[in-house]
């Protein structure tokens, strides 16, 4: 160790989100060598949790392993329950999942491309895509009850149906939105505080992704064409039209144009939603439970969820383990962070949009 | 830059995006919103599966000889509206009140709690939850010879032995007041 080179600590309270993450840098002078990474501030034992519960009940407790990503941990579990349970859900249930689950990515993306513009001092920005995304918080009250937590899944199905005039009122909204995202899109791609602070930061090269196993929006930043949807496609989407969005650049600024154009695919996805859906029931009854073991995973906003249960007969299951994109997305940090400047933590480590709560869970 | 500038621009003519509550007397308020859970006295039979299947454990059902009560804790309630989808005859549904404020000393007291209370068995005398006269309405729908009056004063042992009666031609039994 020469004498110009340090270790500083970073965290763990509020790098760049409100969550607890802990950075041990070795830097030489404002540049850094090397990233220890530390994790574990918010573990609660959710998995023991969900042991002691019954499956219905897991529901609601999988659904607050995050807030951003809720719906997609409920939509997971109930479909590892489904597949434990050999129940097929209802045609319309499942595009009503799937549009549950594309209202959370627009309104979950937005909220990381606004946190994007807060880290690079750019506030009034901050401020307007906050704004922007209030539209989606609008549809999230009026269409399940909560801005948050949608509780729109059920074992079986949906908890609700989304009557006619609630899917005219989406359409009207997505209207609404689709112009001002064009246009934030393009503040984002053209605006020299964004582009300087961003382009050419927080470097994943492709190799490097395809070694971390990187998910989500962050492995298709770096050029690699990876989508739980399109891969092996689950609930409506095989009978709906999209494109995966990969961009080349490998850093923080393409990760951030990843997600700003996922959100027209997502658009995309809520008005083929809209138009397609055939009338029918949402939910069906849960029947018997086997002795069985499953697994089910999809495409969260920031890349796979995995979940894996096994079943013992009653109704409480004997294991049920998840596992989250932010663990392999965490560990590419130590790659982008190196060479990085002090200053520039904050912005590489919200470019892989972490999720703490559901690491540690 | 000039991007930006015409949001700026455009802000400014619009004005704030925000409603200024409380001086206003009502904000964005969805009819769907989950606000706060209620029960219809009406309509609860206590047979607890909303308890059964509530995660945050807000619901107790106390069964007493002669009634049940039925509480939900709000401020333990996640409003997850499990207990909504699982009710049977519907008595449990959320309302888009979501002025739930109040002082610390209160904490305990914010509760939704109703009280039913049985009526005995006009044949047995045994202590019974009548049933509600809109399942019971649901329950006889295509028979309009039952005295749906009568059939909910029975419990559901004398209720079994009048069906049986009725469809073996038989004349209905006495009920305690003719006996008297």
């Amino acid at each position: 160790m020469s004498i110009s080179t340090y270790t500083m600590p970073l965290g763990p309270v509020h790098v760049a989100l409100e969550e607890p993450v802990y950075f041990h840098l070795t830097c030489e002078g404002e540049n850094i060598k090397n990233v220890e990474l530390t994790s574990g501030h918010v573990h609660r034992g959710m998995e023991q949790l969900a042991m002691q519960r019954n499956l219905v009940k897991n529901v609601t407790l999988t659904e607050r392993v995050c807030s951003l990503c809720s719906n997609s941990h409920s939509f997971t579990y109930s479909m590892v329950v489904e597949n434990a349970l050999e129940l097929e859900i209802p045609e319309r249930a499942k595009y009503l999942r799937v549009m549950a689950e594309e209202i959370k990515r627009i309104a979950s993306h937005l909220f990381n491309t606004a946190i994007q513009a807060h880290i690079a001092g750019f506030k009034s920005l901050f401020m307007h895509v906050m704004e922007v995304r209030e539209i989606m918080q609008d549809v999230k009250e009026t269409v399940y009850g909560n801005r948050m937590n949608l509780a729109a899944n059920c074992i079986g199905g949906v908890k609700c149906d989304v009557t006619d005039e609630l899917l005219e009122y989406i359409l009207k909204q997505m209207d609404v939105i689709e112009p001002q995202l064009e246009e934030i899109t393009d503040i984002f791609n053209t605006n020299h505080i964004m582009l300087t602070r961003t382009k050419g930061l927080g470097l994943l090269p492709q190799e490097d992704a395809i070694a971390l196993g990187v998910a989500g929006p962050v492995a298709r930043g770096s050029g690699l064409v990876k989508d739980v949807r399109r891969d092996t496609p689950y609930a409506a989407y095989p009978k709906l039209d999209f494109d995966v969005i990969v961009e080349q650049g490998c850093d923080v600024h393409s990760r951030t144009m990843v997600r700003l154009r996922e959100l027209f695919e997502s658009i995309k996805l809520i008005r083929q939603c809209c138009n397609k859906m055939p009338k029918g029931e949402v939910r069906y009854p849960m029947g018997k439970i086997p002795v069985n073991e499953a697994f089910a995973h999809s495409e969260a906003p920031r890349g796979e969820v995995a979940y894996y249960i096994r079943t013992n007969g009653t109704d409480t299951p004997a294991r049920l383990k998840w596992r989250v994109p932010s663990y392999m997305n965490w560990k590419a940090l130590s790659v982008m962070m190196r060479g990085c400047q002090i200053a520039e933590v904050a912005l590489v480590l919200n470019s892989i949009d972490p999720c703490v709560s559901c690491t540690e869970r | 830059m000039p991007g930006f500038l015409k949001v700026l621009f455009r802000n400014l003519l619009e004005g704030p995006s925000t409603d200024p509550f409380p001086l206003v007397p009502e904000t964005f308020t969805p009819d769907r919103l989950r606000g706060k859970v209620v029960i219809d006295e009406n309509l609860c039979m206590g047979c607890g599966i909303c308890s059964y299947y509530c995660v945050a454990g807000a619901i107790n059902i106390t069964r007493r000889e002669d009634s049940h009560t039925i509480t939900v804790w709000h401020n333990a309630c996640c409003r997850c509206a499990a207990c909504r989808q699982f009710c049977p005859v519907h008595a449990i549904s959320l309302i888009p009140d979501w002025h739930s404020a109040h002082p610390e000393e209160e904490k305990y007291n914010v509760i939704e709690q109703k009280t039913i209370k049985y009526e005995p068995c006009s044949v047995c005398g045994k202590m019974m939850r009548p049933v509600p006269e809109a399942i019971l309405k649901k329950l006889y729908v295509n028979n309009d010879d039952v005295d749906l009056a009568h059939v909910r004063s029975l419990c559901p042992s004398c209720r079994q032995l009048e069906d049986a009666r009725r469809s073996a031609g038989l004349p209905a039994a006495e009920t305690k007041k003719a006996v008297e």
